[in-house]
């Protein structure tokens, strides 16, 4: 079984983020970066699946994104990953999940991955469709949010998370793309020998900016912090009155009503 | 259940700083130059290199020359060649420019330099040459055979805050090596357990540390020249303080501003992280972060003993170089191509001891010559004195080196050897006097220390054993309160210790996810009862470029 991996190196959350000149983006040479946490469950997820398969299951580690990200493709290879691909930083599109799914359907789809797992976001942008998107392109069966995975002979059972606390156990034929939810297993440490051997692994530098046409649809217009402020109004009147203020202010202001 | 990996290798060095780094280039090409085919690994306990890296730090390109001739082609990662230097004395509101800057404190051809990016570079380069770094592994104990050290323990993963084992539990490994570098900084914590088993420091005078405090600050775009640096004197230690502020220029308009303070002052009440504080509201300091924005927080000490304090070098299977041997400048404030020299001299005596086969302490002893012969001894013989004069204040610490320079560095100009103190025991019993009655912190220029610890990006994994041992919490509560009014809440830099009063009464409670790894409690704790031991690999802080 072919499986692909896709992990993301993004700002690390103890990291004192601060945003760009521009307001578009977080200031990169402030920051440390790590492999995204719900990728780190994708990639354990696909090692258990490929050690409990036994045979010559192969996975694949893709990533996007400057040199620097070498090194989330580098840890992933020493915990047991067999090969990695780096796809060189496209600037343009940044934080669009649409090109990006473009793009690394163009680099994988000759690699004819049975599966393909990613998390279910990105700690960063948080939109959580690269994974969808992808599948999509690539014709493949996708689920979301999957907590669970049971591989069987041509099929992938997963379990999804729904609202309130209920799961959804769905039956996909493969291929599939899958995105998974942090905490379903317990990622691995890298071991030494692992680290020693991950050097010996091959990883792909591949360039696709002067190749692919790229149809972004989104881009980020402008980045600031929350503003903290206080707004207090001391509801004055009769019983009445007050009543149908604060009626008022739920309905038209908080629109909880 | 997981079983310990068990990894052999030819040499291991212990931290991924310049001196191990230096060391694992030059030990790989003279391995390749004698057909040597034996491996070299370094350990480190950030979770990337560089990331637990701080330091001023202006560099002194000597070594590097050494190790890269052709340096200057490399694009590494300086901030800039020094441009201009000033050096003030500063009073409450004044400041005077010094009539004269010593040579000490002249740094033509040198670069200001975030250490963090210099090793960041290092290792990559290491790395290149084909040595392996292994990061997030903090190296916890020796393994020893009789009385060879012949590897390097690191630590359990995965274990719970009462000592059980998490599901995730991955043991640690045993690294087997026919030599182990101790690389590891600043009162490395393996180096303490080895000097006190081989009892390295007989007949040394005690090593002295200081602490360094910094926050880098980005200021408005084309107000910081790179590559300009001041160094202070006077406000706001005084005279009874040894130490001063440095204030180098980095790129992007990045100001770098810290405070060194001597750990071996007499009043309990000093705090190192107040003290840059109270920098701050000097007028000057205040105008040159006006419009500002601080963007980064850190600390930690650094050994100014110099020649008299190196403990012995070599035992059985093992060597110390760096910071933990306290290969460092007291006078001149540099240690990093002391660092990497020692760390080079290193690598040429294991070279020889893997030419004749032979790693025991008396072939690794002739590291010890190589010091003796070479130019980093010229450099530590002539400041030999240099910490010790300052026992007497600051204005005999300048006479006493002013008096050296004319005599090769003889202390008071006559005396070979001046002797030093254990800094913990010149803190005076009773006299605990509040600095900072008057310190505001404004959250804007002034802070708080959790405020600055926000900004070192320190983050530890809650559910483990605290990794600072305190063998006995009843004398924080009895003692040293009474004694010393628990100075681990003001010398400790970012909030680790704090005393609480809760329903079960006064008790000492440890944030050490607070902790940014400086060792100051370990120097510092005047009843020696603070162990710095390394907490999970991977944990500490997340310096990009201290
Ligand atoms: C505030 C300040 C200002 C300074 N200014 C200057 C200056 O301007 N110029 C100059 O030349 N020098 C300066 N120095 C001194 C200089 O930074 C040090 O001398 C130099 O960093 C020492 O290098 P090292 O390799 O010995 O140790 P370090 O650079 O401290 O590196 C040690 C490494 O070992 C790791 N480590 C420690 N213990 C373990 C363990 N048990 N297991 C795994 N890893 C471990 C640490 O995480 C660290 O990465 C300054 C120091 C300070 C604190």
């Amino acid at each position: 079984m072919k499986l692909c991996v896709l992990v993301k190196q993004v700002p690390g959350s103890e990291s004192a983020l601060r945003i760009a000149s521009g307001n578009t983006w977080v200031e990169d040479a402030a920051a440390l970066f790590e492999m995204n946490e719900s990728d780190n469950y994708a990639l354990e997820e696909a090692l258990q699946i490929k050690e409990s398969l036994g045979n010559d299951s192969e996975v694949v580690v893709v990533s996007m994104g400057p040199e620097r990200v070498q090194k989330v493709i580098r840890e992933a290879l020493s915990k047991g990953a067999d090969r990695g691909i780096h796809i060189n930083e496209i600037p343009e599109i940044k934080s669009d999940p649409f090109a990006t799914a473009q793009v690394f359907a163009n680099v994988i789809k000759v690699e004819n991955f049975d599966l393909i797992f990613s998390g279910l976001q990105s700690d960063d942008v948080g939109s959580g469709q690269t994974g969808v998107i992808l599948g999509e392109m690539l014709g493949m069966a996708t689920a979301t949010l999957v907590m669970a995975t049971e591989v069987q002979e041509g099929s992938i059972k997963v379990k999804r998370e729904l609202e309130s606390g209920w799961f959804q156990w769905v039956s996909m034929s493969t291929p599939a793309s899958i995105t998974i939810q942090s905490g379903i297993n317990q990622p691995r440490y890298p071991s030494l020998k692992g680290i020693m051997g991950a050097k010996k692994k091959e990883m792909k530098v591949v360039d696709l900016s002067t190749a692919v046409t790229i149809e972004k649809q989104q881009s980020f217009a402008n980045i600031y912090l929350p503003i903290a402020d206080k707004k207090t109004e001391m509801i004055e009147g009769n019983v009445d009155q007050m009543v149908s203020r604060l009626v008022d202010v739920l309905k038209t202001e908080i629109k909880v009503l | 259940m997981p079983e310990r990996e068990i990894l052999d290798l030819d040499v291991l060095f212990v931290g991924a700083g310049p001196a191990s780094l230096a060391g694992a280039i030059h030990l790989k090409r003279l391995f390749n130059e004698s057909g040597c085919e034996a491996s070299v690994a370094v350990l480190e306990k950030a979770s990337e290199v560089g990331a637990h890296s701080l330091s001023g730090a202006i560099f002194d390109p000597r070594s590097l020359i050494e190790l890269f001739p052709d340096y200057k082609d490399r694009n590494i990662p300086f901030e800039a060649e020094v441009k201009e230097e000033h050096m003030y004395y500063l009073m409450k509101g004044k400041k005077l420019p010094f009539p004269y800057v010593p040579p000490s404190m002249r740094h033509h051809g040198c670069y200001v330099t975030s250490i963090g990016k210099f090793t960041r570079w290092l290792g990559d380069r290491a790395e290149e040459e084909g040595v392996d770094i292994f990061c997030g592994f903090s190296g916890t104990d020796f393994v020893y055979d009789g009385d060879e050290v012949i590897g390097v323990k690191t630590g359990d993963r995965g274990i719970d805050k009462d000592g059980e084992r998490k599901p995730h539990f991955e043991p640690g490994a045993d690294i087997h090596a026919k030599v182990v570098v101790l690389g590891e900084g600043t009162r490395g914590s393996l180096t303490k357990k080895l000097i006190q088993k081989f009892n390295l420091m007989e007949n040394c005078n005690p090593q002295v540390w200081a602490i360094g405090v910094k926050e880098l600050w980005q200021m408005p775009s084309g107000t910081v020249t790179p590559g300009y640096v001041a160094h202070t004197m006077g406000f706001p230690l005084g005279h009874d303080i040894f130490g001063g502020a440095f204030i180098y220029g980095m790129q992007n308009d990045i100001l770098d501003l810290g405070l060194v303070v001597g750990l071996d002052y007499q009043n309990p009440g000093v705090d190192a992280q107040h003290e840059l504080q109270r920098l701050k509201t000097h007028p000057w300091i205040r105008s040159l972060l006006a419009d500002g924005e601080i963007i980064a927080y850190g600390a930690k000490s650094l050994p100014e003993g110099g020649w008299y304090s190196l403990p012995k070098l070599t035992v059985g299977g093992a060597m110390l170089i760096g910071d933990s041997a306290g290969f460092l400048n007291g006078q001149r404030l540099k240690g990093i191509h002391l660092a990497m020299k020692s760390g080079m001299l290193a690598a040429e005596t294991i070279s020889e001891a893997f030419a004749a086969d032979d790693f025991s302490a008396a072939s690794l002893a002739s590291f010890t010559d190589k010091v003796n012969s070479s130019w980093l001894k010229n450099e530590l013989w002539k400041v030999r004195n240099f910490h010790q004069g300052f026992d007497r204040g600051l204005l005999g610490g300048l006479i006493n080196s002013g008096l050296g320079l004319f005599t090769g560095g003889r202390g008071w100009g006559i005396k070979d050897r001046l002797p030093s103190h254990h800094g913990h025991e010149l803190m005076q019993k009773g006299t605990a006097e509040d600095r900072y009655a008057d310190l505001e912190f404004d959250g804007k220029y002034l802070f708080d220390k959790v405020t600055d610890v926000y900004y070192s990006a320190t983050a530890h994994e809650e559910d483990q054993i605290p990794h600072l041992h305190v063998h006995d919490m009843d004398i924080c509560i009895t003692k040293c309160t009474e004694e010393y009014g628990n100075p681990c809440e003001k010398f400790c830099p970012a909030d680790v210790y704090e005393m609480v009063q809760d329903s079960d009464g006064k008790r000492l409670q440890i944030n050490f996810s607070n902790c940014v790894h400086c060792k100051t409690c370990d120097i510092m704790d005047p009843y020696q009862i603070i162990d710095w031991v390394p907490p999970e690999g991977g944990d500490g802080p997340g310096w990009v470029n201290l």
